[in-house]
């Protein structure tokens, strides 16, 4: 019995979902071919988006910045091809949300632009040299990991997200299983940067492989959390591996813990040993509807529709997702461009992809009983309904709702909760910003 | 592929729908349908199939007014009428063929006024088959005590062919057993007990129950939870005479009530913590309205507690995941309140 695997905490609620990692999972990460022309997000991650470095007309390498981190949180931008940037254009992003695009035309020469190779490993070097990567969490959210790891309470626990609790994705656990070495040395740097010696990493049971070659780290504590979603939500994690609960309202860091993904512990090795700002990423393409499900290492800025092509798309396809089939955004086309959160490109068949027209509530209260924040969110439903949003966060409690959709998963009348907490949480936002 | 679907989040959903979740409801009822049947043969069943035909048609015509697509009506159509008919029935004495008029109106009232009148589906206070019951209790009060048969089977016991009563619950809680002649095993069994055409067959309402609990439409908590207190409460407002306690659970229709009507979603609260709460004091209601009128109350009790199952939902509620514990936000609570008195009184110095 290895003393370094540990069994997770129980967590009781959450829900069952078929994982279909048996898509994608023993698929190596191929490299996928650079696009003709790269379409760069200036808006990657959460906060203000990045201010264009470059413009029409300028050459740049690959690796070479072309938006400048504006604002406390946000994150640089790195060009992910070498060629003539042909100009900053209006697109859309997975969402629907139009934002500032810079276009550049590959000229397939792959002129690599990275960064100084850094004197030492000291945690401000650290710190300055992720600012510098743009390296954001890269789980989905994009949140600047550099504002991440500068927490204003003492924090003691690094807990490493290697959960992967969204069905179907598997690039985190390829990179865990093809990249060991370099993940461990990146979740080190990152436990040095935050000032820690302690590191716990979270492995869903699913992922054996896994779990063995990360048990082999004797400075780390692996612990086997339960197969059960949302596992990788921040707040059940920290609590399946320390025992601790964050309270409402507050940060991970107020229990002492900071949370970091995989993808972004591989990007931190590559910035700090490989001088590599982050301008590709893993990426999982599967679903039933893809004929060639894959892991694919897809550089920011890849048309989605590129993507498609290459992998093949059947003729029963009614649904593409970005991300996760829980939380990920339905495309409207696939006409979008990937950025540094793009976890994975789902392409589900009728079958799979669930479109069955709301009903009304028959109060069962399935989704009170699954919800991992013990939230009522039938009420929030009702009462957003109604449009008495105050009501619905006093007796909902929306404002703790962490937006997973275990309650729209089990819902027998299929409405859509999800739909309903994320206006409320938006119209209590506009009524707190006009006070 | 020619067109996308968008839709909001999570696009993975559980294959359970409202219409799935009646349908077992049905299934579960089937083992008590056939044993009404067998019991009390010709007259149960025209009056489970005229509370039935009653009530969906009713749904059927209330839309059909609505001016609502005779397609989309049959589209939408979730077999909830059709539960509350069979269970409407199911509550009903084997009546009389000359009655036929008692099921009808009475399941006219329960979809009509008290399902579609509040909105339909969901929308409904009080449970439809409950309000249905006591309606038909009310306004025809002395044909539905008129409509008590024996069942085909005498009692295993005493081999009592013909029990005369209105319901041996009402003798049970004036005299006891032996005053009605039928043993526990009559009344788990059904034999020799005159009673609802549902309510008789324990055995086959707890099969139902285990059929409902192992497809997790209801949880097995709530019923035991019921009819544990309902027993226990007039064990002790008999003197804890113990032998009172089978006779409590097994006499009339409290199983019918815990395992069917007082679990119903819309009328029961959506949280665990009001849920164990509102089965509590449910017990504790039957019982004691057992106690006071000697009549089987079940029905009544489920459509009292009914009418407060939004207050508890308003007011019992978890409390979010990392949230203070309630012992030490008292604690707390107390602690800032004598600091801040200490402060006043520094202050007033």
């Amino acid at each position: 019995m290895n003393l370094k695997i540990k069994k997770g905490k129980p967590f009781f609620r959450g829900i069952h979902v078929p994982d279909r990692k048996e898509l994608a999972r023993d698929r190596a990460i191929e490299v996928f071919d650079a696009p003709s022309v790269a379409t760069i997000a200036l808006s990657q991650h959460i906060g203000k988006p990045s201010e264009p470095a470059v413009k029409a007309g300028d050459y740049v390498g690959m690796g070479q910045l072309i938006g400048k981190k504006s604002g406390f949180i946000g994150a640089n931008i790195f060009s992910s091809v070498s060629g003539t940037v042909l100009g900053i254009e209006k697109r859309q992003s997975v969402n629907g949300i139009t934002g500032d695009y810079v276009v550049i035309e590959n000229d397939r020469l792959d002129k690599a632009v990275f960064l100084e190779p850094l004197k030492d490993r000291e945690k401000e070097t650290i710190i300055s040299r992720i600012t510098e990567a743009g390296i954001v969490g890269m789980g989905g959210a994009g949140f600047p990991v550099d504002v991440k790891l500068s927490p204003k309470t003492p924090v003691d626990t690094l807990v490493i997200n290697a959960a992967e609790c969204e069905p179907y994705l598997t690039c985190d656990f390829r990179l865990m299983v093809e990249k060991t070495e370099e993940v461990l040395i990146g979740i080190r740097l990152l436990a040095k940067a935050l000032g820690v010696e302690n590191i716990c990493i979270g492995i869903e049971k699913n992922k054996p492989e896994a779990i063995e070659l990360f048990s082999k780290a004797e400075d780390m504590q692996t612990v086997v959390l339960k197969k059960a979603y949302p596992m990788g939500s921040e707040k059940h994690l920290i609590y399946c591996c320390t025992g601790r609960k964050v309270p409402t309202g507050k940060l991970p860091a107020d229990a002492g813990c900071v949370v970091q993904n995989i993808a972004t512990a591989y990007a931190v090795y590559e910035a700090v040993e490989k001088n590599k700002p982050l301008y590709e990423r893993v990426m999982t393409v599967s679903g039933d509807g893809a004929e060639n499900p894959g892991n694919f290492l897809v550089r920011n800025g890849t048309s989605y529709s590129e993507i498609s092509e290459k992998c093949g798309v059947k003729e029963n396809v009614k649904m593409f997702v970005s991300g996760g089939p829980m939380m990920g955004p339905a495309m409207l086309s696939t006409d979008v461009y990937t950025t540094k959160t793009s976890s994975g490109f789902l392409m589900l068949t009728e079958k799979e992809a669930d479109t069955n027209a709301p009903t009304p509530c028959i109060n069962c209260g399935a989704c009170a009983d699954v919800c991992p924040m013990k939230l009522l969110p039938m009420q929030i439903d009702f009462y957003t309904q109604a449009g008495d949003y105050e009501k619905a966060e006093k007796i909902g409690g929306v404002k703790n709702c962490i937006s997973c959709g275990s309650c729209a998963y089990v819902c027998p009348a299929k409405r859509a909760l999800v739909q309903s907490i994320t206006l409320c949480k938006a119209k209590l936002a506009e009524k707190r910003g006009g006070k | 592929m020619e067109t996308v679907i968008i839709s909001d989040t999570p696009h993975l959903r559980k294959k359970r729908t409202t219409k799935g979740i009646m349908l077992d409801v049905l299934i579960a009822l089937i083992p008590a349908t056939v044993a009404g049947l067998v019991y009390f043969g010709g007259r149960a069943a025209v009056t489970l199939i005229l509370s039935v035909f009653s009530s969906v048609a009713t749904e059927f015509v209330w839309l059909l007014c609505k001016k609502t697509d005779f397609k989309t009506i049959l589209k939408q159509f979730d077999y909830t009428s059709a539960v509350t008919g069979l269970l409407l029935g199911l509550t009903m004495p084997p009546l009389e063929y000359s009655l036929w008029y008692i099921p009808v109106l009475s399941g006219i009232f329960a979809v009509g006024a008290v399902k579609m009148l509040f909105g339909g589906t969901g929308k409904n206070i009080v449970n439809p088959a409950i309000a249905g019951r006591v309606f038909a209790f009310i306004a025809f009060s002395g044909s539905m005590v008129s409509g008590w048969i024996s069942p085909a089977f005498g009692s295993l016991s005493s081999g009592n062919e013909v029990y005369a009563g209105a319901t041996p619950l009402t003798d049970l809680l004036g005299g006891g057993l032996q005053a009605v002649g039928v043993s526990n095993l009559d009344l788990f069994l059904g034999t020799g007990v005159p009673g609802c055409i549902g309510e008789t067959c324990k055995i086959a309402l707890i099969a139902g129950g285990i059929y409902l609990v192992a497809r997790k439409v209801i949880k097995f908590q709530y019923p035991l939870i019921y009819i544990a207190v309902t027993g226990l409460v007039s064990v002790f407002m008999s003197g804890t005479d113990w032998n009172v306690f089978l006779p409590s659970v097994l006499g009339g229709g409290l199983i019918l009530g815990a395992v069917f009507m007082a679990t119903d979603y819309v009328t029961s609260p959506n949280n665990k913590p009001a849920s164990y709460v509102y089965f509590v004091l449910l017990g504790v209601v039957t019982a004691l309205l057992r106690y006071g009128t000697k009549i089987e109350v079940v029905s009544f009790a489920i459509l009292l507690m009914n009418l407060i199952v939004p207050l508890l939902n308003a007011y019992i509620r978890p409390r979010p995941f990392g949230a203070t514990p309630v012992i030490k936000m008292i604690k707390d609570k107390i602690e800032a309140k004598k600091a801040s008195a200490v402060k006043k009184e520094a202050d007033g110095k």
